[in-house]
């Protein structure tokens, strides 16, 4: 997510949905046979997953943009952006 | 000669090109000896709209495509890790799905195609990574892997070794080319989780290459989810035999809903801070975790 308001102010959030890979001592590894353990990080299946973000802007800001983007990686290489939400928002003068 | 007996020698003369793959024979010595005792050239023959499909898929590169994974296993994993020495038996840790016919080859040829795939990678020469990626792109998961081969694998107790010459299928329509065997273990999701899911090998060995079926029978079928891995990866669409996976965004997309709210509001009393509120709901339609790796 990107929310940029019209007094310079860029303010970003990340949220990554993955699984890690532990060996046997808990280090993470990419190896599928040193791989014994996953800390699932992933998103579950018929679970919707929600999230709230909250950002706040400089006090004289009029307006700002804000995109959110949900990208697919199937690898750690290769991401493709798969959905895309922009709205501009107005803020009203006092 | 008799009109019966001409019929049966044809169907044998047919039938010999798939003659190759069964227990107890001879195990091939060379890649092309291995590509031979299992051509599907055959099979694409008769199924053209199949092979189509299966052309585009990952089976059909199922090395190929997959080679760091398997070059690490190979050349860290085996000898440095384990101290041991790069056998068959370890080969097929990887090998064994990603192709299955690989069990008919003989300790020398298995042990030369981990040689092959370590080279693949590690080699200086583009040359030479040209010349053996080409050579083991002629293996793969192939017609007779899922159709013979991993046909019986779930349910060894009930229908044994996979019959000699024999095309295991959903629907066992009769076919002069073969002898069709029907079976519901090719409708199961337990049949793709023999390679899509935690991986048990000969020596008791678990290879998390990856974990798809523990999310589909924990997360998904635990929780009313009905559908198998064949209603999305082949019926839905007709996708048929080209699989469609991880690597396609049109079906990443179709199991991941998406929406955001973005509201613009000017809160705290008295200060008035412009602040933006997102709201966003990711809905997991799938089968099973996303991602998985």
């Amino acid at each position: 997510m990107i929310a940029k308001d019209n007094k310079g102010t860029e303010l970003k959030e990340t949220k990554s949905y993955y699984e890690i890979g532990n060996d046997l001592d808990g280090f993470m590894r990419y190896g599928a046979w040193q791989i014994k353990e996953i800390v699932d990080l992933t998103l579950q299946p018929l679970v919707k997953q929600k999230e709230k973000y909250v950002f706040e802007f400089k006090k004289d800001a009029t307006e700002a943009d804000v995109t959110v983007n949900l990208y697919y990686y199937i690898s750690g290489k290769k991401g493709d952006k798969i959905y895309s939400k922009s709205k501009k928002l107005k803020f009203v003068e006092e | 000669m008799s009109k019966k007996l001409l019929v049966i020698l044809l169907m044998m003369a047919v039938m010999l090109p798939l003659s190759a793959f069964a227990e107890g024979m001879k195990k091939a010595d060379t890649i092309d000896e291995l590509v031979k005792m299992f051509d599907d050239r055959k099979c694409m023959e008769c199924h053209p709209q199949i092979a189509k499909e299966w052309k585009e898929s990952f089976h059909a590169k199922s090395v190929t495509s997959s080679l760091n994974g398997m070059r690490n296993f190979f050349a860290i994993g085996v000898p440095t890790e384990w101290e041991r020495e790069l056998t068959k038996a370890e080969a097929l840790k990887c090998l064994d799905c990603h192709v299955p016919e690989i069990n008919y080859a003989s300790e020398k040829l298995a042990v030369e195609i981990a040689n092959m795939i370590i080279k693949a990678i590690d080699s200086k020469s583009k040359s030479e990574v040209k010349k053996i990626t080409k050579e083991l792109s002629k293996l793969r998961v192939g017609c007779i892997s899922c159709h013979n081969i991993k046909a019986t694998s779930i349910a060894k107790g009930l229908m044994g070794k996979p019959v000699k010459d024999a095309v295991y299928g959903v629907n066992g329509k009769e076919s002069p080319a073969h002898l069709t065997i029907q079976t519901n273990a090719l409708r199961t999701s337990l049949f793709c989780a023999q390679c899509h899911g935690k991986y048990v090998a000969a020596d008791g060995e678990i290879i998390m290459c990856n974990t798809l079926s523990g999310s589909y029978y924990n997360g998904y079928v635990a929780n009313g989810g009905g559908e198998t891995c064949q209603d999305c990866h082949m019926k839905k669409g007709k996708r048929g035999h080209f699989f469609p996976g991880g690597h396609d965004l049109e079906i990443v997309k179709e199991g991941i809903g998406f929406n955001a709210n973005i509201l613009g509001v000017k809160h705290t009393v008295g200060k008035w801070i412009p602040t933006a509120i997102v709201d966003i709901a990711i809905d997991n339609k799938s089968g099973h975790r996303v991602p998985d790796g």
